[in-house]
């Protein structure tokens, strides 16, 4: 139990954080960023512009001067990330030693696996646009064939999954479909389902349905409308039709300033 | 440099002024009055000349009327306190302006008998208006002021415990000043007591009145200064200017002990702040524990480069008014804010701890906090803790939880 003293870091140009949609502001929320990301930083975050943020706004020239060393002999750009850590002091050295081995365990790890688990990692951080390209890019890379069918179909699954977050529900269903084909797992067969019920424009193939017994519907119908209902009560619809309760020339404040919030999301959630 | 420097001991009944090096010490009484019948303004007996003359209206309690913002219609216009009691100090700062031919302040120290916020901020706006640079204007205690008079003497003076009886038409105060020495810099303590014996200075306009007077401060020597060990004592204020009617009140002091009369102290005291205040930075080889000053250090502990080291929120010997410190901090593992209370006394050494109650729950280490700490008198330490989040990861609350901390 203690405090951490924070430097005075007076930051007038943050440092943008494309892979997460957000801006640092200070040595502590880059470090936690490196910390808790890895997979977001182990490839090319040490770069010029990050130099920069260091140097000029976070008053770190001897950092720099360490990096530098490091990107200019090309030695291991992981060490570059264990210097951030151990200099912004946010992390005690046991816990930048657990950093060091655990980056070094993905550096182990298969590429095509390292860049599902970045994909997924997008994914859990609703980035959904730049995971599409990552599952995409695992797809299409010409070794893949020889890569367990089961991995395949995951990746596919999780793409289906990042085009329903996007509301692309028709590229989500072709997506689900390619995952089935692979895994013939139900949970992907009721994702299938649960699009069509949602979208009818969407229609499974005669194949598909004959799949689906009568039992499986109206539990999956069953479990939809209580998602239904429970989504109803969420305090986001909630303050939703408060709002329109409104009389029509107050909400407008207010209706602006929620289709402006959801572009914001959605323009943040869908940009690959 | 050119410039005057100067010492004022500026209360409601009197003023006086004195510039280093000085003997002479302006007592002014603190009345100022406008001509009836021409832009013309009297200070001190002047004022009272005007007045009884009929072709002046008099204003007395400067600082009172000042503090409490009031006003005084003076002819057809109305004044307000603050600016009388600017028009009065710049009439009071004329006197050592002529006599040593000076045209600009270069340091002024004002002591007052009670150090306030609002004083302190009135006198240092009355003085800039004066053309005094904001950074060679100083507020001070009485209590700081006679430290510095005191430590501007020989050091036998003041190598044991100093005493001082201010007899004034405010009432009565017994000063007492000690030096401690220690590993580190010095300190000197200061305290004061207003004592209730204190008497209207008419009674000693008679015989009867100054035996009652003699037997009454006897009384108090006897009480305040017993079985202690003193290098001098000092007598001031108007009550002192005779002596006559103090006789066995002088018999008492006078023994064993060398016993000095000075009027002027304070505004003596004022001026060699002055001086110091001309010095380098930490030129003072002193640190003052008196009214004004805190007495007890306020620090944290934190975690810097896996270590625990405290960081200093305000020293014992810092003034309290118009002082803000602020901290970033970022809690690990811990949900309060502890503070460590250090007073001269390091035996009574004390942690206070502040929760964060209603203060969001986030991931550890998510969460700076910020804490900003006034002071609302020597004794009491505000704190305002502000959830400032941790950038656009986990957005600010602004939460704020603001507790009063007795040091």
């Amino acid at each position: 139990m203690s405090l951490l003293l924070c430097r005075q870091e007076r930051v007038n140009r943050p440092y943008f954080m494309e892979a997460l949609g957000v801006h640092l502001y200070s040595s502590q929320e880059l470090s936690y960023v490196i910390y808790n990301h890895p997979l977001l930083v182990m490839d090319g975050f040490v770069d010029g512009l990050l130099l920069k943020f260091l140097r000029e706004e976070l008053n770190q020239g001897v950092l720099v001067a360490k990096l530098e060393r490091i990107l200019k002999n090309k030695d291991n750009t992981d060490d570059a990330l264990t210097i951030i850590l151990q200099e912004c002091d946010y992390y005690n050295s046991a816990e930048v030693s657990r950093f060091r081995k655990m980056v070094a365990m993905l550096r182990k790890k298969n590429p095509l696996d390292f860049k599902r688990m970045k994909a997924d990692e997008l994914f859990s951080l609703r980035q959904y646009g730049r995971a599409v390209e990552l599952y995409k890019e695992i797809l299409d890379c010409p070794g893949n064939v020889r890569v367990d069918p089961k991995f395949i179909g995951t990746v596919k699954n999780n793409l289906g999954s990042c085009y329903a977050r996007m509301f692309r529900l028709d590229k989500a269903l072709e997506a689900f479909e390619a995952a089935y084909e692979a895994t013939g797992q139900i949970q992907v067969l009721k994702r299938m389902y649960n699009l069509s019920q949602l979208d009818e424009r969407l229609v499974l193939s005669d194949k598909l349905k004959g799949k689906i017994t009568e039992e499986m519907k109206r539990e999956w119908d069953n479990n939809l409308e209580k998602a239904k209902e429970k989504a109803a009560q969420s305090e986001a619809v909630q303050k939703l039709e408060e709002l329109f309760r409104k009389d029509p020339v107050k909400r407008q404040a207010g209706e602006a300033a929620l289709l402006r919030q959801w572009k914001q999301e959605y323009r943040h959630m869908a940009v690959d | 440099m050119d410039g005057l420097v100067v010492g004022i001991d500026l209360c409601d009944e009197y003023t006086q002024v004195n510039c280093p090096e000085k003997e002479e010490a302006w007592t002014i009484p603190t009345v100022i009055c406008r001509n009836r019948n021409a832009d013309e303004w009297y200070v001190g007996e002047e004022a009272y000349a005007h007045t009884l003359k009929g072709d002046g209206i008099i204003v007395d309690k400067l600082v009172n009327l000042a503090l409490r913002d009031g006003t005084a219609t003076l002819g057809d216009v109305r004044y307000e306190g603050k600016e009388l009691l600017r028009l009065f100090l710049e009439q009071v700062v004329c006197f050592p302006k002529t006599e040593y031919k000076e045209k600009q302040i270069r340091q002024v120290v004002f002591a007052v008998k009670k150090m306030e916020p609002k004083l302190n901020a009135l006198l240092r706006e009355c003085a800039v208006k004066m053309g005094v640079g904001e950074k060679r204007i100083q507020v001070v205690s009485h209590s700081e002021a006679y430290i510095y008079y005191i430590l501007n003497q020989k050091r036998e003076i003041w190598n044991n415990t100093v005493g001082m009886f201010d007899l004034s038409e405010a009432g009565l105060r017994y000063y007492e000043m000690k030096v401690q020495r220690g590993m580190k810099k010095t300190t000197v303590v200061a305290e004061y007591e207003e004592l209730e014996e204190g008497f209207n200075l008419d009674i000693l306009d008679t015989a009867s009145g100054g035996r009652l007077a003699d037997k009454i401060l006897c009384s108090c020597a006897e009480r305040l200064m017993a079985r202690k060990s003193y290098s001098a004592v000092f007598l001031t204020g108007k009550g002192f200017l005779k002596w006559d009617w103090a006789a066995e009140f002088m018999k008492l002091l006078c023994s064993k002990r060398r016993v000095y009369m000075e009027q002027g102290l304070f505004a003596k005291g004022a001026a060699c702040k002055a001086v110091e205040c001309l010095q380098e930075e930490d030129a003072f080889p002193f640190t003052c524990i008196c009214e004004g000053r805190l007495r007890t250090t306020v620090s944290m502990n934190v975690l810097h480069r896996g270590q625990e080291n405290p960081v200093t929120v305000a020293c014992a010997g810092d003034t309290w008014y118009g002082r803000v410190s602020v901290i970033d901090v970022i809690p690990d593992h811990q949900d309060r804010i502890d503070f460590i209370m250090t007073p001269l006394d390091s035996k009574k050494k004390k942690t206070v701890s502040i929760p964060l109650e209603g203060f969001p729950k986030r991931l550890d280490r998510t969460m700076k906090v910020q804490i900003q700490v006034v002071f609302l008198d020597e004794k009491t330490m505000e704190v305002t803790l502000t959830d400032r989040g941790f950038g656009e990861l986990f957005p600010a609350t602004n939460i704020q939880i603001r507790q009063e901390v007795m040091l």
